[in-house]
């Protein structure tokens, strides 16, 4: 094979392995919730969550790690309140969800704007650098892509393993999808469907978390107002097209990473385009990816159902 | 000493009272029975016992010891199991998943399922259980689902298994079968509440029996000691009317409605194959068989909500075949669906709005475009009368008012104008025993009225009683059309509605 060709296919992996990874991390955490019967549209205010407040205390300490952590922080607390909503107050699950997607961006706008105030240059904080892995990174294509990455990459990679057999593998998986599908079922059993549905929020709080740091943190160094720019959205399309399987998910981020990936690159090649049909482009694959979907979705019966103990 | 005993239970929903001072005692190693009409407490006193719901006074005492259970979790730590009327069992898991779900077994969260599956079929054997553990519970029938359901209490060690009505969705040989099983526990040393409103079943299984009416318990009573009459004036609160069934001239005239070789593939899967049955005008054919066999596809063809792929359907010779849900009902088809909630009424909206469902495009009602309010009214005011319905008024929303009331208006509707058919999907489905006796009462007066009646009922007695035909459905097939006589082999029945031709055949040699 050319060598140009190998060239140019291993950059377009790397790209699309980078534009994924948010998508895998915040969807991982969404599939966890939906298994249980929490339907989180809020997706995107986790991940802005967790963008924003990496990237303040990244800026403020210098440390990543620290940064990291808080973002992490971030996200659980957006889905924290998520969960109280849908679990314990039993509310609409899409409305809070979507009501939250709209506090979160207006208030890390203005918490934005109180520390840096009007600026013109955009503060900028440290970056995490690749890591390369000695061996597994020479491997040809696949290496680059997979093994000479940031730390988020391989928090995604570790994510995808661990889902899966959290998911197939374990009792836990099996309870996760007891309390999804038949919750009334899993409390006869002895499950306590409450704290399973509270552990798997808190969860998705924690990937959504890192999935928003890995955008400020991994692949920009700076923070600006809606910095995830719909990437929860896309998250929620990548576990539907996933069929909220870790596998189904990497595949599916993948896709829609690559056409991000390619939309950049062609941005930069002076089409006489606006740049806007371009930035289109990722969510143009996700509907057209959907409508090829239609029907194939097996939702857990009790997504979105708040569950009651004492009802008649 | 007794093995379970509570005393003074109270518990009240929205005011309503569903268990008053209720005091229950169980014997070790005895079969007791809970006998009372829907809406009369049973559940409600079970779920109690099970930590499903919180009581609001009195104590129970397990073993001489007064305990309190928040969850079914604490209960099952006490070996108390409860299958319930609606199974617990999650769909998209196999039979082994679901025996030891909520369970911490060795090694958890990785264990080894392949031990497990060992233990559970040990378990299973022990009770002449014969379930596939690596089968998921969306392929299993109900009685398999059943059995799961026991095997998964005695897998907990259960000492008490309580069954909230485990006969309703059985054939009689399943039944038979099932109380095999439950005599079985009993000979070990469990001990078995079985909550039903059905008499013979008691008379059969159980050594003592409590009847709830109204919320209070009535009587206890060793089961050799009273008799079925007796029990059902306890449940009831008054003597039973007996429903006869007279002979009815049939009226040459008309043909009443036919189907003729009618079959639907839905998904590939065939759901009525070849159906041919004609009920003639003052005639009730009843179709006997378990649920799920075909019977809500063949009553939504006859109506014109799914479309049959061949076959013909005609009312008096009219071919319907390719006309709407709306042309077939003014032809004169009266519809009362198995799902009040989903097909039949909107909960929301009150008895006139809920009257209009069917008649908003009478042209009586209508006057210069507009509904004429008053005369749906009047109409609405009529039903509640003629029919008995009990309701705050006419604009309460239907959710305010009791099963047996909605379903009287359903009949007020369906049954309004003389219709030449009535298509009675399980017309008695959840209603207590007064309730039932007046829409089978209505069923036979619509019937010396002239009127074709296809009654589908999941209750053989029921069918036994009305109708003066019976079909039998199997997985969309028609096993048989016997004439409803004394003679009638009741086995053979049951048999063909297990799809079990063969032995049907032997039996009735």
């Amino acid at each position: 094979m050319d060598s140009g060709f190998i060239a140019l296919i291993t950059m377009y992996l790397v790209a699309s392995v980078r534009m994924a990874t948010p998508l895998i991390l915040a969807g991982l955490g969404e599939a966890v919730s939906e298994k249980a019967g929490i339907l989180n549209i809020g997706v995107e205010a986790i991940m802005l969550s967790g963008a924003f407040f990496s990237f303040i205390v990244a800026f403020f300490t210098g440390n990543l790690y620290l940064g990291l952590l808080t973002g992490i922080l971030g996200g659980i607390l957006v889905s924290m309140i998520h969960a109280v909503l849908s679990i314990h107050c039993k509310a609409n699950q899409t409305i809070a969800g979507l009501a939250l997607n709209f506090m979160v961006m207006g208030l890390t706008s203005f918490l934005f704007l109180i520390v840096f105030g009007q600026t013109t240059t955009i503060p900028a904080c440290n970056m995490f650098g690749d890591l390369k892995i000695p061996l597994l990174s020479s491997i040809p294509i696949i290496g680059p892509a997979l093994f000479n990455q940031n730390i988020f990459v391989y928090l995604a990679l570790i994510g995808i393993i661990l889902t899966a057999i959290f998911f197939y593998k374990t009792e836990w998986g099996i309870n996760l999808q007891a309390v999804g599908e038949y919750p009334q079922a899993a409390n006869s059993a002895g499950l306590n469907v409450f704290a399973i549905r509270y552990f798997a929020c808190f969860i998705n709080g924690v990937l959504g978390g890192l999935g928003g740091a890995s955008i400020t943190l991994g692949q920009l160094g700076f923070f600006m107002e809606n910095v995830t720019s719909g990437r929860g959205y896309i998250a929620l399309v990548a576990v539907i097209l996933g069929r909220r399987n870790p596998i189904g998910i990497f595949a599916a981020a993948m896709v829609i990473g690559f056409s991000q990936a390619l939309q950049y690159n062609l941005q930069t090649l002076g089409f006489p385009i606006p740049t806007q049909v371009f930035t289109m482009f990722p969510y143009l694959v996700a509907v057209i990816v959907l409508f090829l979907s239609i029907g194939k979705s097996i939702d857990p019966s009790a997504l979105g159902i708040p569950f009651e103990r004492n009802k008649r | 000493m007794a093995l379970l005993s509570m005393k003074n239970i109270s518990k009240s929903f929205f005011g309503k009272m569903a268990n008053s001072q209720v005091c229950f005692d169980l014997e070790p190693g005895e079969i007791h029975a809970l006998l009372g009409e829907n809406g009369a407490g049973k559940t409600t006193l079970m779920n109690i016992l099970y930590g499903i719901y919180s009581r609001d006074s009195g104590d129970i005492f397990w073993k001489g010891q007064k305990v309190s259970f928040t969850s079914p979790r604490d209960a099952i730590a006490f070996q108390i199991g409860m299958v319930h009327q609606h199974f617990m069992l999650v769909p998209t898991l196999t039979v082994s998943q679901n025996i030891t779900l909520g369970l911490k077994e060795k090694g958890y969260p990785f264990t080894d399922r392949k031990a497990l599956n060992a233990t559970i079929t040990e378990v299973a054997q022990k009770y002449g259980l014969q379930i596939d553990v690596n089968a998921y519970i969306s392929n299993l029938s109900v009685g398999e689902q059943q059995r799961v359901e026991i095997i998964k209490l005695l897998y907990r060690d259960a000492e008490l298994l309580i069954l909230d009505e485990p006969t309703a969705m059985l054939t009689p040989q399943e039944t038979e079968y099932f109380f095999e099983v439950l005599r079985k526990l009993r000979a070990d040393g469990h001990s078995v509440i079985i909550i039903t409103h059905r008499i013979p079943e008691i008379m059969s299984i159980s050594d003592r029996v409590t009847v709830l009416r109204d919320g209070y318990n009535v009587v206890t009573a060793k089961t050799s000691d009273i008799s079925e009459q007796e029990l059902s004036r306890y449940m009831i609160g008054r003597q039973l009317q007996i429903i006869q069934r007279e002979a009815v001239v049939s009226d040459t005239g008309s043909e009443g409605i036919s189907l003729e070789e009618v079959s639907l593939k839905e998904k590939g899967r065939e759901r009525l194959n070849s159906l041919s049955l004609q009920i003639a005008p003052g005639e009730i054919v009843g179709v006997a068989g378990v649920d799920g066999n075909g019977q809500k596809e063949l009553v939504e063809v006859i109506l014109g909500i799914r479309k049959q792929s061949s076959g013909k359907i005609r009312m008096d010779g009219v071919d319907m075949s390719s006309m709407s849900v709306l042309e077939r009902k003014k032809l004169g088809i009266g519809y009362i669906s198995d799902d009040r909630h989903q097909d039949g009424l909107v909960m929301d909206m009150s008895l006139t709005d809920n009257i209009l469902l069917k008649t908003h495009t009478d042209r009586r009602f209508i006057k210069h475009g507009l509904i004429n309010t008053r005369l749906v009214r009047a109409e609405t005011q009529k039903a509640v009368e003629d029919y008995a319905i009990k309701t705050p008024g006419l604009n309460t929303p239907l959710r305010y008012l009791s099963g047996g009331n909605q379903q009287k208006l359903i009949l007020a509707r369906e049954m309004a104008g003389n219709p030449k058919a009535i298509i009675a999907h399980q017309p008695t489905r959840g209603l207590d025993i007064g309730a039932t006796e007046f829409v089978q009462q209505q069923l036979l007066q619509h019937r010396s009225n002239g009127c074709s009646i296809l009654l589908i009922s999941a209750d053989l007695e029921e069918v036994l009683l009305l109708s003066d035909r019976i079909a039998v459905l199997y997985k969309g097939c028609f096993m048989g059309i016997f004439p409803n006589t004394p003679e009638l082999n009741l086995s053979q029945i049951g048999l063909l509605m297990a799809g079990k031709t063969s032995e049907a055949r032997k039996e009735s040699l």
